[in-house]
């Protein structure tokens, strides 16, 4: 008689504990939830970057022509080599901010903490772990180039590994995915 | 006896009539409870009857009131954070925490309010003195020993409060809307993303299939990016979360330093 009161008392004990823990955490995670927005109000992501002619091509000894045009409203550059043009993502990839070029010595630095990349994007000095990352480029019908940054662009590190990006590509070899498309426009010249 | 009291002047009079007059009432009484604090039990009477006075201990040793002992700077960080909280309060007058106005206030606060230059130069040099005071204070607190038992519990609760007044000057920092803060946010919110498991960055993050635009940073900043979400933000924090969470633990703190008492000469 008195295990059978005690197992009810400790039954009920759990079903009270148990329905305020869940009432806990359903409030906690609602909280949480409310934290993270809908619907965001920011710049898209594609844009239209004219036709590829209106980029200036490398003449001479130049190698490539680095376009500063959409830098302040994208935060990309588009570079123009002898086959072809690409994007940088204007996002320095140690903590965000967003490196400059230095037409007289050929490199992008950051002015935060110092990163330097070169004109593939590839970091020669600072704390930048990786890459600049790379948007995805693609003719529209009218011949106009369409540039898609994704969120943060494409992750150079990332084409094969993992699925860290929304739009991430596979490719067999990380060289030839960056002269090839999405990634490289080539052009006659 | 009789000699005095014809010898009391009318001045005398009229002084013991006001001084009545102000003292014997019920305001008056109500206020002061204890009446003239002339005898121990008294002055003890007096910390523990009035509100504002009972944060304090009913006795404190001389050594506690030497200032070499304790720099005052805990008292000094106190009086930064009303001050803070007065001057905010009046900044949020002027102050609009949008995108296209936010830096135009702070213009508007430095060149066009009356007296916003003192008012917004006094917030910004009060904030940077009180991380500094906050920081002295607990370099006193481990050269006397305070931290030691009992007042382990009051050590751990100041390290909360120094971990909320550095995020107080990081959520202020974005306000201004200018060009040192928005970068400086941007890297300080950055390092979120590389937190374990809930950065986009971070460590074993694809285990909960965390991306950039579900992320911790996601949530702080409300965006993948400083934007409008990020600066409204920054001022909730700043304004109310923080400063609320900050007053709770401060109560805790002082009525903490009152029943622990004051630690004794090393």
């Amino acid at each position: 008689m008195a295990e059978e009161n005690l197992s009810r008392r400790r039954f009920f004990n759990f079903v009270g504990w148990g329905s305020m823990l869940a009432l806990f955490g359903g409030v906690g995670g609602a909280a949480a939830k409310f934290f993270y927005p809908g619907v965001l109000y920011e710049p898209r992501s594609t844009f239209n970057a004219g036709k590829p002619d209106e980029y200036v091509a490398p003449t001479g000894s130049e190698t490539v022509v680095v376009d500063e045009r959409w830098k302040k409203n994208q935060r990309v550059w588009l570079l123009r080599n002898k086959n072809g043009m690409y994007g940088l993502v204007g996002v320095c990839t140690h903590l965000g901010c967003t490196p400059n070029w230095f037409p007289s010595e050929h490199v992008f630095k950051c002015p935060c903490h110092g990163s330097v990349y070169n004109v593939e994007g590839e970091v020669i000095g600072g704390p930048a772990p990786e890459p600049l990352y790379r948007p995805k480029l693609s003719l529209s019908p009218d011949g106009s180039m369409i540039v898609t940054t994704g969120l943060l662009g494409i992750r150079r590190s990332n084409l094969q590994t993992t699925k860290k990006h929304k739009d991430v590509y596979w490719h067999e070899d990380e060289k030839q995915a960056l002269v090839k498309p999405p990634f490289f426009l080539p052009l006659q010249s | 006896m009789e000699h005095n009291q014809q010898k009391q002047s009318p001045l005398k009079k009229t002084l013991d009539f006001i001084f009545a007059l102000i003292t014997n009432n019920p305001i008056y009484k109500s206020i002061f409870r204890v009446g003239y604090p002339n005898t121990l039990l008294k002055r003890m009477a007096v910390m523990r009857s009035s509100f504002y006075m009972h944060i304090f201990p009913t006795k404190v040793g001389e050594h506690g009131l030497k200032l070499r002992y304790s720099w005052c700077m805990g008292g000094i960080t106190f009086f930064l954070f009303l001050l803070l909280t007065l001057t905010g309060i009046l900044l949020m007058f002027y102050y609009v925490p949008e995108e296209h106005r936010a830096f135009q206030d702070m213009k508007d606060l430095r060149f066009m309010v009356p007296f916003g230059v003192i008012l917004r130069n006094m917030h910004r040099w009060a904030a940077h003195g009180m991380v500094l005071a906050v920081m002295l204070h607990m370099m006193r607190v481990f050269y006397t020993g305070s931290y030691k038992a009992p007042r382990q519990m009051n050590w751990v609760v100041g390290v909360f409060l120094l971990l909320l007044t550095l995020l107080l000057s990081f959520t202020g920092y974005l306000l201004p809307w200018d060009q040192l803060g928005f970068w400086a946010v941007t890297v300080g919110t950055n390092m979120a993303s590389a937190t374990p498991l809930m950065g986009y960055e971070g460590p074993f993050h694809e285990l909960l299939g965390v991306q950039i635009d579900n992320d911790i940073r996601f949530a702080i900043i409300g965006g993948t990016r400083i934007g409008a979400n990020a600066l409204v933000r920054a001022y909730v924090w700043h304004c109310v979360g923080l400063p609320l969470i900050a007053t709770l633990l401060m109560v805790l703190h002082f009525w903490r330093i009152r029943k622990d008492g004051f630690s004794g000469p090393l």
